[in-house]
């Protein structure tokens, strides 16, 4: 038996002392975690999306519980950039743990004038990388529409390469009709690595009032009753491209974790578990060594797509 | 703000004290020690996985000294079904305190506590808390019909006046508790210093536009469909007034139940109908 396994991981450049990390909007600032996870365990933190100015968000109800899942359209409510530098990183600061901003805008204006802000700020408050959030389906304006046209993805993202240097990971959405299009005009316009999937738009309905059970009609699908649409997206991307990929997708045990590194990914987020359980990523990471011991695996990095076919 | 821990907690007794309301008792050493009155936990309902997400449930009752908490739930889904289905010795996995609980002022004298239906779950906590504070406290308990008024003995035992109201006649005042309330303010002149109500909003709403109109501070516990129950997922929000009245328009701001309430002051809350 191995007696310490390698947990390290490269991503976009930043170097994760475990593949485990935060889905954005599911961990809140970090902060809110606290009471019941050492920040410092964690490969990466994603906080929550943000956007130049602050945003209100959707009307109640904004979650509904639905077979092994949830829908959520939340509507991107955020503080604002200002007001994540003021108040919010600061206190990431005293952890070791990379902080990766998620980051969202309506208009490619938005999205430059935010990443500039970001990228002036990112040695003073410790900001390690940009998950750029090209595949929201809860926002009217901007939001997923980046990320289901191949031409719309290139333009966003090599646009935002340019005022950047920061490690740019581009978020992926799986309502689209081929993700590996998608995939590649990412790869091409300057993204370091990419994250999938964001949620699949679905609805629920109350029978007896006969309305949406959520106040947005649609919203986002996440949870276990998504792994395997995202576990065969993370395939068929990982043949696609030569960057990093990071699978998410309704992991709430090891076991699930296990499949997507199998499947290709180098680093996994954990998004809907987190409000489950909080310390579901703790228990990952500790899951992940223990399988790679008892496997004899030296290096988390020698699973990344080992998948058998 | 009060610790907030994530525990295993025993099943110690249950009991349906209404048709599908139950009534848990459940050994909580640390929780208990944390607790206020208006708090709630976060439960998951089953061992496994389904359902997915936690119920917030309020805290009915809490016994410091033997360090146990009540919760008193009615079955409203498949969640609090499954819950209801637990035996006792069973360990519920709980997340909690959570929330900021009802604040009762010092000068307060006279409260008033309206509970509708399950919205008297959160209140003999604080009718426990009031009494030890040596206030006067009075209690309303509305619900549609006999059968579904619950604890009405448990407030007396402690010592307040309690009134209900059915809405079917068939027990107390025949009619809504707050026709009740206004009668209580108006006909017998008796003018509470605090109201604290939990209910359905509609309920919720006219207690706000009553205790407005007699110049009285009420706090109005709120529900919502709830995530993290942390305030991390911003899925739980309500309609909050903002401060800049600048304008004629309402202008408000989403605040989240979990951790900004559930406990807001009734005269903040925007009501959609």
């Amino acid at each position: 038996m191995i007696d310490k396994p390698n947990l390290e991981v490269g991503i976009a450049g930043i170097k994760l002392k475990n593949p485990v990390m935060t889905a954005s909007g599911t961990f809140g600032y970090g902060q809110e975690y606290t009471p019941f996870v050492d920040l410092n365990r964690l490969g990466a933190i994603i906080l929550k999306g943000i956007t130049l100015k602050p945003k209100k968000g959707n009307p109640p109800p904004r979650i509904i519980e639905t077979p092994s899942g949830m829908l959520n359209a939340i509507g991107l409510q955020n503080v604002g950039v200002e007001i994540l530098i003021k108040e919010k990183l600061p206190y990431l600061k005293k952890f070791n743990t990379p902080v990766i901003i998620n980051i969202s805008g309506d208009t490619i204006e938005e999205y430059m004038e935010l990443v500039r802000r970001l990228e002036e700020v990112s040695k003073e408050m410790g900001v390690a990388g940009l998950e750029v959030n090209i595949s929201c389906p809860n926002v009217k304006k901007g939001g997923m529409t980046w990320g289901t046209e191949a031409k719309a993805t290139y333009k966003i993202v090599s646009t935002i390469r340019k005022v950047t240097t920061l490690p740019l990971i581009v978020k992926l959405t799986p309502n689209v009709t081929d993700i590996k299009i998608i995939a590649q005009a990412a790869e091409e316009a300057g993204a370091d690595a990419l994250s999938l999937i964001n949620t699949l738009v679905g609805m629920a309905v109350d029978i007896d009032s006969r309305k949406p059970k959520l106040a947005n009609v649609s919203g986002g699908l996440s949870g276990p009753a998504i792994k395997p649409v995202a576990l065969w997206m993370v395939w068929q991307v990982f043949q696609t491209v030569n960057i990093p990929i990071i699978g998410i997708g309704g992991i709430i045990k090891v076991e699930d974790a296990l499949e997507f590194i199998i499947a290709g990914a180098r680093a996994i987020e954990i998004g809907t578990a987190n409000l489950v359980n909080p310390q579901t990523t703790v228990e990952i990471i500790e899951g992940i060594e223990k399988y790679l011991m008892e496997n004899n695996i030296k290096d988390i990095n020698e699973l990344v797509g080992s998948m058998k076919i | 703000m009060s610790t907030i821990l994530n525990k295993k907690i025993k099943i110690l007794s249950k009991k349906e004290v209404a048709p599908n309301i139950y009534l848990a008792k459940l050994k909580a050493p640390e929780i208990s020690q944390e607790a206020l009155p208006g708090q709630f936990i976060h439960i998951k309902c089953s061992k496994d996985n389904y359902p997915l997400l936690r119920r917030p449930i309020s805290i009915h009752r809490i016994d410091k000294e033997k360090g146990e908490i009540y919760i008193l739930f009615q079955i409203v889904g498949e969640g609090t079904k499954l819950l209801s289905q637990r035996a006792v010795g069973d360990d519920l996995d709980v997340i909690g305190p959570l929330g900021n609980g009802f604040n009762i002022y010092p000068e307060s004298k006279k409260i008033m506590m309206i509970g509708g239906g399950i919205g008297v779950a959160p209140l003999l906590a604080l009718c426990e808390e009031s009494i030890r504070q040596d206030k006067e406290v009075r209690v309303l308990i509305g619900a549609l019909k006999k059968e579904l008024i619950v604890g009405e003995e448990n407030f007396r035992i402690l010592g307040a006046k309690i009134d209900v109201a059915a809405d079917d006649g068939s027990y107390g005042y025949k009619g809504l508790v707050t026709d009740l309330l206004e009668e209580i303010i108006t006909k017998e002149g008796w003018l509470p210093d605090q109201i604290f109500t939990c209910g359905p909003k509609p309920m919720l709403k006219k207690i706000v536009e009553i205790s407005l109109h007699s110049h009285i501070d009420c706090q109005v516990s709120l529900e919502e469909r709830m995530g993290c129950g942390i305030g991390a997922c911003l899925g739980c929000v309500c309609k909050i007034k903002t401060k800049d009245k600048k304008e004629d328009k309402v202008k408000y701001e989403f605040k989240r139940v979990c951790i900004d309430g559930p406990v807001f002051e009734g005269s903040e809350v925007v009501w959609d109908d």
